[in-house]
């Protein structure tokens, strides 16, 4: 089938496990199939990873291709449109998804700038309207909407914001006819070398395993303000962490940012102190349970998607709150 | 070795306003240079302050001068702006044509460019690039080293800071992990009113027609999330922070 109507779901893996996130674009990959009446295509990318792909069927994939090598432990930008440009000439899609991370974002840039094709990075939405793809997603760091639209004419590739879209429960009575991609690299094919990596999970394990998490981000104006967010944590019994802003600073190590390219956390509690709200950390921690949040701009993004919060200075409101916790705690 | 590092002129991330009328922003919006961009000039300046002798092109597309201006203080030894009205609105795809047919032109060892802009936020261009020029791409850049012939890259990914090597010619796209854009010295401002900037239009660069742009924006607009929280903000501190202990009470989380 050539005519484009095809959706084709790239599944990226980190060190032989598929990605959390990848199982997202399952959601928004049968929406669009259905409109489409075409079938969804399941490419799974990794080394070590063809038993985990063979389950792929029953999160609600048609038809599942398979990508598995020593040299695509990593992911690479040459590596994975290698062979996403083999699955390309393999099933025609008409559309090509994949999860928003940083490497999915990379390669379908890379894809759209190779067969000059549309990207529409970071979508919230994603749906058929007639011979179009449109796609709401944020711009304006996350402070305003648009929607992009592009002719499905030709094959459009799109990247799904994080945590917009919900993976699918599997269903074991499904499954789907799993084919190899033949992939093999020559030396030089891959243009990067990856040398390391300094794991950010083991030394933020507090973190991830709290159920009471406090954030502080760089509304806390100072480095010494952090000692704000460490003592409400221990206060209330709990881990401390910050945003990307507070750790680009220096005011924190890495290993406690709690966002994209940080912890992903889902505690009980999330209580974000001087934290605006920006995209790139609340897809870290969107899955908390009870999110609050103290900050003196009331047009912060983060009191949209907050159960409580308090609107105000936090210098003032913090010792305050941390006190009457104590007091109670006492009591 | 030359050094292009590319910036772009955007509305101020901290004075965005709506104009709910027209959904564009409100005219008169101020601008500055996008932030991402000027980390990837201090990576190239500090590449030079590292002892490797280097020739730093800056350039722009749009009639703005004040990112090229600023990088120039920074310490670029010329700028180059592509101000071509015709040019200027494409989607990301036309822009990248646009500056592929640029950069085929100037030539390059590395090339700097911001991760994504603060407006569009796309983050296509440097891959995109990276494809029409048959080029490797690192992105999310928070580190970088070069011994004279490789570079050691520092990326931050969502597993943590991978480390990598590279050989240019290479294109890498800035993080604010990267060491802070210095602010221009005095004596650097004074020494980039010598400084050339060369402007050029579409013809000068081989582009005779606007590409095609096959993405379209719609309106702006603001998602209006209803809040289902209780958000306080009360003039009394103590009555807001009770209210507060009172909720994380009933949720049983103190």
């Amino acid at each position: 089938m050539a005519d484009g109507s095809t959706i084709l779901i790239v599944l990226e893996s980190h060190e032989g496990t598929l990605r959390n996130t990848a199982f997202e674009s399952f959601a928004a990959g049968r929406e669009l199939a259905e409109a489409t009446g075409g079938e969804l295509v399941a490419l799974a990318i990794g080394s070590g990873i063809s038993d985990a792909a063979g389950e792929l069927g029953s999160y609600g994939a048609d038809r599942v291709l398979v990508a598995d090598a020593p040299e695509l432990s990593a992911i690479t930008v040459d590596g994975y449109s290698a062979v996403i440009d083999k699955a390309i000439e393999q099933v025609s899609p008409g559309v090509i998804l994949t999860a928003g991370t940083t490497a999915g974002r990379d390669v379908l840039s890379f894809l759209a700038g190779r067969h000059e094709l549309a990207h529409l990075p970071d979508c919230t939405q994603l749906r058929v309207d007639g011979s179009e793809l449109l796609a709401r997603r944020p711009v304006y760091g996350n402070k305003m909407m648009t929607e992009v639209r592009s002719s499905l004419d030709k094959c459009v590739l799109a990247t799904l914001h994080t945590g917009a879209f919900k993976a699918p429960e599997p269903d074991s009575s499904k499954s789907a006819p799993v084919e190899s991609l033949d992939v093999s690299f020559a030396d030089g094919d891959i243009r990067v070398t990856i040398t390391g990596l300094e794991s950010s999970a083991g030394q933020a394990a507090d973190l991830t395993s709290a159920d009471i998490v406090v954030i502080g981000g760089r509304g806390l104006g100072s480095e010494e303000n952090y000692k704000l967010v460490q003592d409400l944590a221990e206060a209330l019994g709990g881990a401390a962490g910050a945003t990307r802003a507070v750790t680009d600073l220096g005011w924190r190590p890495h290993y406690e940012q709690v966002g994209q390219t940080g912890q992903k956390i889902a505690p009980k509690l999330y209580l974000g102190v001087g934290v605006s709200g920006a995209v790139q950390h609340t897809v870290g921690m969107v899955g908390s349970e009870n999110i609050t949040a103290i900050n003196r701009d009331s047009a912060a993004p983060i009191f949209k998607m907050a159960d409580f919060g308090l609107v105000g200075d936090l210098e003032e409101i913090v010792p305050k709150l941390i006190e009457r916790i104590k007091a109670k705690k006492g009591s | 070795m030359k050094i292009v590092v590319l910036v772009k002129e955007v509305p101020d991330p901290n004075a965005l306003r709506l104009d709910p009328r027209t959904g564009q922003l409100q005219p008169g919006t101020p601008t500055v240079a996008n932030e991402y961009d000027l980390y990837g000039m201090e990576a190239a300046v500090a590449l030079r302050e590292a002892g490797h002798e280097a020739e730093i092109v800056v350039a722009t597309l749009g009639s703005g001068r004040d990112p090229v201006n600023r990088c120039l203080a920074m310490g670029a030894d010329r700028a180059v702006a592509i101000d071509d009205s015709s040019l200027t609105d494409g989607d990301s795809l036309a822009t990248s044509k646009v500056l592929a047919a640029f950069l085929k032109d100037e030539g390059f060892d590395l090339l700097f460019l911001g991760q994504e802009s603060s407006d569009s936020a796309t983050g296509d261009i440097g891959p995109r690039l990276a494809a029409m020029l048959d080029l490797p791409v690192v992105s999310n850049l928070i580190g970088c080293d070069f011994d004279g012939s490789k570079l050691t890259l520092k990326r931050e990914i969502e597993d943590g800071h991978q480390t990598l090597e590279v050989t240019p010619p290479a294109i890498l796209c800035a993080l604010s992990g990267l060491p802070d854009p210095r602010s221009p010295s005095l004596k650097g401002i004074m020494a980039s009113r010598k400084k050339q900037t060369d402007v050029k239009t579409g013809s000068d660069i081989g582009v005779d027609a606007a590409p095609e742009s096959i993405v379209s924006w719609g309106d702006l607009f603001i998602e209006e999330q209803e809040s289902q929280g209780t958000i306080v903000e009360s003039e009394d501190v103590d009555e807001a922070v009770d209210q507060f202990v009172a909720f994380l009470e009933e949720k049983r989380l103190i």
